[in-house]
Formats: C-alpha cells, structure tokens, sequence
C-alpha cells in the first residue's frame, strides 16, 4: 500500500481554506499621480536643503549641514543665473559650456561609430577576433577613466584631447556591447542565410548588423555618461576651457553655490543626451523592444 | 546524370524515378570522438517527401545538418545528381528554431533569398507574394514577426524556405511547438505548395501522425549505433487531404506500423543505452 492511500483513510475533521491571493499585477499609478508625486519628493527635498542647514541644532552637529559648505537651493539658482548672464563677477557659463558639450558630443558620435563598426567587424571575424582576444580583455580590464590621463600626456591639455578622450572612452563602452550584440546572433540564423547563398560580407551585414545594432543603442546612454565624465575630468586635468575648469576653479575658491549650479548644468546636459539616445533608440529599434 | 533504376542503391517499387541525391554508407563522428551515426544508405527521390523519424538522440538532426552541408560526412559519400540545364538554388533549409529576421516585415523575410541573391530576381516578387497568399499571410504582408502567432511564424519560415525554389528542402522538425488544428493546416499548405513546385523534400520528426500525413516514404532509424531500420512506403497518393485522413484506414494502419517499429526502436536504443 502506498503512503498516499494511508493517508486517505485516516478520517480527520475538514476544514475549508483557500490559497493566499498575491497578486502581482497591480494596476500601476495614473500618470498624473506619479508626476505629482516627484514633484512632491522634489519639493520635500529642496524645502530640506533650504531649511534644514538654517536649523542651529543641526549645523552644530553635523559639520556638513554649515549653510558655507552645503549652500541652499535658492543660493545655487542665483549662481546659476549669474554664471548665465555674466554677471556678479562670475565668468559668462556659455563659452565653457560649449566647449565641453562639442566635446562630449562629437566624443559620443564618433565613439559610438567606430565603436560599433570595429565590434561589428571583430564579431564576423572569428580568428582575427581568437588572435585579438587577449588584448581586448585586457583592455577592457582597464577602468574606463584611467585612459583620461594617458590621452592628456599624450595630446597635452587641448580641446582635442578633450575629444579624443572621450571618443576614446565611448569607444571602449559601445565596442564592448557591439561586439557582444555581434556574437549573440543565434548560430541557426547564420546557418539559415548561410544556406541561402549568403556571403561572409552579407551575414555581416543582412544578419549581424541589426543585432550589432541594437547592442549598440543599449550601451549608448551608458557610454554617453561615461564621456561627458571623461570631457569634465580631462578638463579639470589639464585646465582646458570647459565646464571642467570652472568646477575645479569653484572648488578651489570653495564657491560653494557655484559648484551646484555647475553640477546642476551638467546634470541637464546628461539628461537631454540621455533622452535623445533613447529616442533614437526607440526609433530604430522597435522590432528590438518587442521580439 | 543517373538513372535511378541503375542506382544500387534504389528501394522504390514501381516506376524508377531519378534520384537528387544518394547516400552511401554515411557515417558521422563529432570531433570529441562522439558517434552520431554509424552508416546510413538512403536515397532521395526527386518530386517525393521522405521522412526520417527515430528515437530521440539517434542521429536525425545530424543527418540532415550533414545533408544540409553545415557539417561533412566522416565517412561514406553523398552523390548529388541533378541535369545540366539546372540552375536552381541547391538546398534551403527550414530550421526548428526560429530564422526570421525580427527586423524584416513578412514580405522581406519571405523574399530573403532574393535580397542576398540580387541576380535572381527576375519574377521573384511574384512568386513570394503568391507564396505569402498561399499560407494565408496576404494581410500581413507588412507585419513584422513579433506581431503575428506562431503558426504565422513558422508558415513564414517555410515560404521563406521554399521560395529559393531549392533542388532539396529540408524541414528539421518544423512545427513541433504548434497546436494539432494549427499543424493540420500548416500540413495542408505544405503538401500543396510542394506538390505545386514538384519539391522534393526530406523531413526530420518525431511526429508520426506529420510523417503519414505528409509523406511518401518514411525511413524509422536505430538509435546506438545510428543506421536505418525500417522504410516504410506511404501511398496514400499524392493529393491528400490532411484533415481527411485521418479518418482514413490507410492512414492508421500506416501510423500504426510507424508507431510499432518506433516503439521497438526506441526500447532497443534504451536496451543499448542501459548494457
């Protein structure tokens, strides 16, 4: 007899039950809601920023909560608006940002073009890429900010090297992702086109490019970030026009508010970068979203 | 070119037919020192649907990668034949796997032996949009692969397949993921366009009901050491109607034999696996 069938004829009292509901798919938060939301959370944390400093008992204790260090909101946005219009003895902001944004800009472009084309290439070229292999570990080993002083020493403290820098890191973020993007490509799909008549130069182009692509756009925000990082910290390096150099300057000068207007700024730039690479991406790679 | 009644290698009862390709005491070894299959004689008629069907790991998918050409055979030979005149693509392949290209709508994934084959495209886009009605994706002409049902897909992967009017069409397991009402229908579209374009076809499945439906000889293969068992015609005439047959004494009595000789096949690669 098995055990089950013991267990069966053991008469007990029955009881009902239900299993526990847990829902996973709650509805989300209306639209409206979640902006009132942030902007309740935004709120709550500049009114803590611009009081909370003021208050004796805290800026007594906590050495960081001095209004000097940590400065206000309002403070930040008046630096903001003198760095804007020139004014207050504070330099004019758009000369320097300028600077910094073509840097970063055309960093991101050209990184992210020869970054994916060489992914791509190394990706189709299976013993050019087993002999490169080493290499490419070892490269991409190295943190992504220790190349910065190496382009520095190597193109002195120029605009250019500013570029090269960040062409240089954004290259190493997207060729990483392109080229993993080439190798994903399932082994039936090539087989498929293979079979068909397709060429070496067309699997790369008709089969792997699209995914090399959409790997690509992954990493875009990413190595956008990682080259606007690299543009400011070539900047404060070597002391090249740019919103680097004010940074370091308000630093040194311990301006306070002129360093969170800057950083402010710079948080803008990401942003908008951020929100152009996803629309790109959405753009061109809806097939991508939803397969 | 050879005639097949010449060929030793012919089994065909009836009227000779000429061959697409014979095989010839073909053995194949991964490079791990691994058997996949031992020996196997067949040959391949041309216009005809051939089956392969075998207990699960016995070599059936290798056989037709190596058909396919992916792979080479280890030992034995293949001869292919075909007449002079023939300028058709050699061999497609329709994979178990998904080959769409998610970026190409049904029109370009259909016609993707012609946008590789730019020469060929004399007629081309006649014959994929004929193709595309044929299976019932007329209205989806312009939808891309995440949007349409799995039957859709693998329909797609099949015209796809069929539109390089290939010499020899290999189907690995094609529809094994689809629903029974879906295959039913998808096995009517397949017989009639391959009996349209006279075909030739060999099909890889483990779906017996898909080998009598679709087939005109099928070939059960032993597992361990990998070689063929039994062949067993299948004249339940050229024009068949899927859905009909199954009803059909002929047709049962030809599952039933499938079904017997697997059955034993699959107990002896089990005996052979356990010793």
């Amino acid at each position: 007899m098995t055990p089950e069938l013991q267990i069966d004829r053991v008469e007990t009292p029955q009881v009902k039950w239900q299993p526990a509901i847990r829902p996973l798919d709650r509805p989300p938060l209306s639209r409206l809601r979640v902006l009132a939301l942030q902007c309740a959370i935004l709120v709550v944390a500049l009114l803590l920023w611009q009081y909370l400093p003021k208050v004796a008992l805290v800026h007594d204790h906590v050495h960081f909560m001095d209004p000097f260090f940590i400065s206000s909101p309002s403070a930040a946005a008046s630096s903001l608006w003198a760095l804007a219009t020139g004014t207050k003895g504070y330099p004019l902001l758009w000369p320097y940002a300028r600077s910094t944004i073509e840097a970063a800009v055309i960093g991101a472009i050209v990184g992210t073009i020869l970054g994916a084309a060489v992914g791509l290439f190394l990706s189709n070229s299976p013993r050019v890429s087993q002999v490169l292999r080493p290499f490419i570990v070892a490269f991409n080993a190295i943190p992504r900010i220790a190349i910065i002083p190496i382009v520095v020493v190597l193109f002195g403290p120029t605009l250019q090297a500013s570029v090269l820098t960040s062409i240089t890191v954004v290259f190493f973020v997207v060729f990483f992702n392109a080229y993993e993007g080439g190798q994903s490509v399932p082994q039936h799909m090539l087989q498929n086109a293979a079979l068909l008549n397709a060429s070496q130069f067309q699997l790369m182009w008709h089969v792997r490019r699209p995914y090399v692509l959409a790997w690509t756009m992954a990493a875009v925000p990413n190595a956008v970030s990682f080259g606007l990082v690299s543009v400011v910290t070539a900047e404060v390096l070597t002391g090249t026009p740019g919103i680097g150099r004010l940074l370091y300057d308000s630093v040194t000068t311990v301006e306070v508010s002129e360093t969170f207007a800057l950083v402010a700024v710079l948080g803008a730039f990401g942003v908008t970068l951020l929100i152009l690479a996803n629309l790109l991406r959405s753009r061109a790679l809806h097939w991508w979203a939803r397969d | 070119m050879r005639e097949a009644a010449m060929d030793p290698l012919t089994t065909t009862p009836g009227p000779a037919r000429l061959a697409v390709a014979a095989l010839d005491h073909v053995g194949y070894t991964y490079p791990n020192g691994t058997r996949a299959i031992d020996d196997i004689s067949l040959r391949i008629d041309r216009g005809r649907i051939l089956g392969i069907c075998g207990p699960s790991g016995c070599g059936k998918t290798s056989l037709l990668n190596i058909l396919a050409g992916l792979r080479a055979p280890t030992a034995g030979t293949i001869d292919w034949f075909a007449s002079e005149s023939d300028r058709r693509h050699p061999i497609s392949m329709v994979f178990q796997k998904d080959t769409l290209l998610p970026w190409r709508n049904v029109e370009q994934n259909a016609g993707l032996y012609y946008g590789l084959n730019r020469d060929r495209r004399d007629g081309a886009a006649e014959l994929v949009r004929e193709l595309i009605d044929m299976v019932g994706l007329g209205d989806f002409r312009h939808a891309y692969p995440y949007q349409l049902s799995g039957g859709m897909r693998r329909r797609l992967a099949f015209i796809a397949a069929v539109a390089a009017e290939p010499r020899l069409l290999l189907l690995d397991e094609p529809f094994i993921s689809l629903d029974e009402p879906t295959k039913i229908g998808i096995h009517q579209d397949v017989l009639r366009i391959v009996r349209h374009l006279e075909m030739t076809v060999v099909i890889v499945t483990h779906d017996l009901a898909e080998a009598a439906s679709l087939c005109d000889r099928v070939h059960i293969l032993r597992g361990r050491p990998t070689s063929i068992a039994v062949t067993h015609e299948v004249e339940l005439g050229s024009e068949r109607s899927v859905l009909d047959l199954r009803h059909e004494p002929g047709f049962l009595a030809v599952y039933g034999r499938l079904w017997e000789d697997l059955t034993r096949e699959i107990v002896h690669s089990k005996g052979a696996t356990e010793r």
